[in-house]
């Protein structure tokens, strides 16, 4: 068989190349490098029936090819009605065998599914709406947008790129990139099965803004499915959890009642996500896609996302803001006051809430005193900004100025510290002097 | 059927047995001049021996045994006879008439022909079956089970395989500073990773500009060149005086001679004290150590110390090689660059923001890097050595004469091919050169 249906094979059954302890032993005698895979591995490969299905397929092109080249088009069209499909479903069931194990992996899954629709728009892409998410946390970064949620115990991480600038890397294996995400949609698509049905909702769900509505109000059976797995415990685990779970049914309903209008700039499809799974209603504008359910001139709502530097025609009972505003807030798990993100003013730092250490205790301080942090600020980062250029500029010089600047500086060093010791001298003489004198008085 | 096909072979070969058979010749079959045959060969028992008679002995008391369930000769009179003691009216059961079917026929009471042929109406007794008696050790039964295990796990997926390749997260997240709109000094750590790692590159750089480097005082001048070349070639009016020859070889003659039995002999006495003084050397040593226990103690202590240590160290490599990218091809794996972006770059505003690095690259890299693909890059394509035409002139000193062209290509046989060509040219123009001078003297008598 090719190497290259063989390469394919082995990651779509898992079958990862092994390096071996003794190179020269397994390469008979010689260190160039190659790739090995185990002989078991292989072996158990051969009794995949897809294999069957990939012979299949290369006789199904060779006879096409035929086809074409002597010009038979009824035999084309015949060939091209029964083409040879194969499914992954059997592989998928024998790599994971359990529910969790599927979870495990759906970090890596989620993250290729995404980029993989950006590419595509059409319909293959499985549009996530995985409202089973508890302690989302949302991060903004240059590289992407990264989500972390918590799906049945397992803490799941990943990456969704921005929907602008797609520049197409040259050095990437477009077709091993391709088997993967093909084994990773088809796990998608098991696991958001079986999420759609723990949710009493039929999958695949049928895309329109009621299906959506409905699964909105579903989202409450997910706190009986975990509780119930917590059988016996002491008073004082239960009383935690039972905090926990006020505090995230507080965190469920952060923006509940309020109604979202996402101008055509922001991150729609990002934004309509995290907000829908906070108890918030969406919409946009019709002309950019299906689903907006009320327009810009509605009265009624209450925020309107913005990320222009101004914007011509404003309504009175509503707030305009900057989308940082809604990522903020989630990260801080509570509405921020909205006077920080308005339209035209400079944002406070949009901080990672992956770190660990001090992330509350910062949330907490802005809480608690926002006007001081605030001019304390101005002067500090002034400050600050200079001290940076000086450090930069001290960097990007050349060795044999920063020699000189040693130099200079060490001078100075020196200098001070001779004043500083002749000045604890002169004060050292003079204490006795000083003391006779107390003494004398 | 093998007994006909004997039977038959027998018969031929009695005498007096007329063939059509052209391979039997008629003077065999005829009076006393038959072949001789030894009866007791084994080749010999399956033809020219005649087992008929056994044969037929045998079939009797099979088909006895099928009809009757037993040799006639053994059953008793009881079973076989029955004494005849008058008419006993046997009391007449009503003749049922069978139900006719539609047309007739009374295929329904008959039964079928097939079943009929199938039926076994054989009366011998069924032989017991010894293989239910039999109770298999605890050893044939364990490795009946093991079998039957390893049967069973054919299809199945063996266990390493669910194991991964790498404990590194399948997405890591970047550090607080590649936030689109960061603070201050997570923006400064990460602007400072991103400085070291270009310290790092430069380093290497300089490094092996060092290296290459040379002094400019090494250059060679022309008088040093000057020297090289004359080496050797002025003559020297020192010379040395060649009469140590003789005393050499008369040295080395020496030196191969035979020991002598002094020599021997102070050899052995050389080697027992030699070696009575490593034995008392070694009582001593030992008796000196009890008082150096502590010390001991103590350097056995430090090597445990070491040993421990080592062992930290290599169990902790171990831990770390499981995070570690392996080298799984012919390339070694490449970390991407960092993504930052530096301070001019940065934008507050979500809707200018160019992102750094691409997703799928990212995406691509961290299979890599948790050994579940090996590192791969696009093919280059090699450039071929393209074939060059050239002209050659075959005289040195470029009279055209003789133009030919030869192929010029990269190979290395292609040296040995020019020079010959080339002396093979020179001949040929040599030839003509003398050809021509010749036809010009004849003219020129003529």
């Amino acid at each position: 068989m090719i190497i290259v249906v063989c390469r394919r094979l082995c990651i779509l059954k898992g079958i990862y190349p092994h390096e071996p302890k003794h190179k020269k032993k397994v390469n008979k005698g010689s260190t160039a490098p190659r790739t090995f895979y185990l002989m078991k591995d292989i072996r158990f490969l051969l009794h995949e029936p897809i294999v069957g299905k990939f012979r299949e397929y290369k006789i199904f092109v060779r006879k096409l090819r035929k086809a074409y080249a002597k010009s038979e088009w009824t035999g084309v069209a015949r060939l091209k009605d029964n083409k040879p499909v194969y499914k992954l479903d059997h592989i998928i069931k024998e790599r994971y065998p359990t529910f969790i194990d599927a979870l495990r992996d759906i970090d890596d899954a989620l993250s290729m599914g995404f980029m993989f629709s950006t590419f595509a728009r059409t319909g293959k892409c499985h549009v996530q709406t995985i409202q089973l998410c508890r302690r989302l946390t949302v991060f903004l970064s240059i590289k992407g947008i990264y989500y972390q949620a918590e799906v049945l115990g397992q803490v799941i991480t990943w990456l969704v790129p921005y929907q602008f600038a797609h520049d197409h890397p040259t050095d990437v294996d477009y077709r091993v990139m391709a088997t993967f995400t093909e084994m990773y949609t088809t796990l998608m698509g098991f696991i958001n099965f079986r999420l759609y049905h723990s949710l009493n909702l039929v999958y695949p769900p049928k895309l329109d803004t009621k299906a959506e509505l409905t699964l909105k109000a579903e989202d409450d059976d997910d706190y009986a499915l975990d509780s119930e797995s917590y059988m016996e415990e002491d008073v004082e685990q239960m009383e935690a959890r039972e905090k926990e779970r006020m505090e995230q049914e507080a965190q469920k309903k952060l923006f509940e009642g309020l109604k979202f209008f996402l101008n055509r700039e922001v991150p729609r499809e990002s934004l309509a996500f995290i907000l829908r799974c906070f108890g918030a209603q969406v919409s946009w504008d019709k002309s950019l896609c299906i689903g907006g359910a009320y327009d810009v001139t509605d009265e009624s709502i209450t925020h309107h996302v913005v990320d222009r530097p101004d914007m011509d025609k404003q309504y009175i009972n509503r707030y305009y803001i900057q989308p940082q505003w809604v990522y903020d807030s989630i990260n801080a798990k509570l509405c921020l006051p909205v006077e920080d993100y308005f339209i035209g003013v400079t944002l406070p730092p949009h901080l990672s809430p992956f770190v660990e250490e001090k992330d509350g205790d910062y949330a907490l301080s802005v809480k608690v005193t926002p006007g001081k942090v605030k001019t304390e600020d101005r002067a500090r980062l002034e400050q600050e900004q200079q001290a940076e250029e000086k450090r930069l500029a001290i960097m990007m010089m050349k060795k044999k100025d920063k020699y000189l600047y040693d130099k200079i500086m060490f001078g100075k060093k020196r200098k001070a510290n001779k004043l500083t010791a002749k000045r604890k001298a002169h004060d050292d003489a003079s204490k006795p002097d000083k003391k006779k004198k107390a003494k004398k008085q | 059927m093998a007994a006909a096909r004997r039977a038959k072979r027998v018969a031929r070969a009695q005498p007096g047995f007329m063939t059509l058979n052209a391979s039997i010749k008629p003077e065999d079959l005829v009076g006393g001049k038959r072949k001789r045959i030894n009866k007791n060969k084994k080749k010999n028992w399956n033809k020219h021996i005649d087992v008929n008679d056994v044969e037929d002995f045998l079939e009797d008391v099979r088909h006895q045994e099928r009809t009757t369930g037993g040799l006639i000769s053994e059953k008793t009179d009881e079973s076989l006879f029955f004494l005849d003691a008058g008419n006993q009216k046997a009391p007449t059961q009503p003749v049922v008439e069978p139900t006719e079917g539609k047309t007739g026929r009374r295929k329904a009471s008959r039964p079928l022909k097939v079943d009929l042929i199938l039926k076994n109406s054989s009366l011998v007794p069924v032989p017991k079956d010894v293989l239910a008696y039999q109770v298999p050790n605890a050893k044939k039964l364990r490795r009946a089970a093991q079998k039957a295990e390893q049967l069973a796990a054919i299809g199945k997926r063996p266990e390493k395989l669910s194991q991964k390749p790498s404990l590194l997260p399948a997405v890591e997240v970047i550090a607080p500073g590649g936030s689109y709109n960061p603070d201050f000094f997570s923006h400064q750590a990460l602007l400072l990773e991103a400085h070291e790692v270009e310290v790092k590159k430069d380093k290497e750089e300089q490094k092996i500009l060092r290296r290459l480097a040379y002094d400019k005082d090494d250059r060679a001048t022309e008088e040093t060149i000057f020297q090289e070349q004359v080496e050797g070639l002025v003559e020297e009016d020192e010379e040395d005086p060649d009469d140590v020859d003789d005393g050499c070889t008369l040295g080395i003659l020496n030196l191969v001679e035979k020991k002598t039995e002094k020599q021997r002999k102070r050899e052995r006495v050389m080697k027992v004290k030699e070696q009575r003084r490593q034995a008392s050397r070694h009582k001593t040593v030992q008796y000196q150590q009890l008082f150096q226990l502590r010390s001991i103690k103590m350097s056995l202590r430090q090597q445990e110390q070491r040993t421990k240590q080592k062992q930290i160290r290599r169990r902790a490599n171990q831990e770390a090689e499981k995070f570690m990218p392996r080298r799984l091809g012919k390339l070694k794996f490449k970390a991407q660059d960092l993504e930052v972006q530096l301070t001019n770059e940065l934008t507050g505003s979500l809707r200018t923001l160019k992102p750094e690095g691409s997703v799928l690259k990212d995406r691509f890299k961290s299979l890599q890097k948790r050994n579940l693909i090996e590192p791969r890059e696009r093919a280059k394509f090699k450039p071929r050595l393209k074939v060059k035409y050239v002209e050659k002139r075959g005289v040195s000193d470029g009279s055209p004469i003789c133009i030919l062209r030869t192929e010029r290509c990269s190979l290395p046989l292609a040296g040995q091919c020019d020079s010959i060509v080339l002396v093979v040219v020179v001949v040929l123009v040599v030839v003509v050169l003398v050809l021509a001078a010749v036809v010009v003297m004849r003219d020129r008598q003529e």
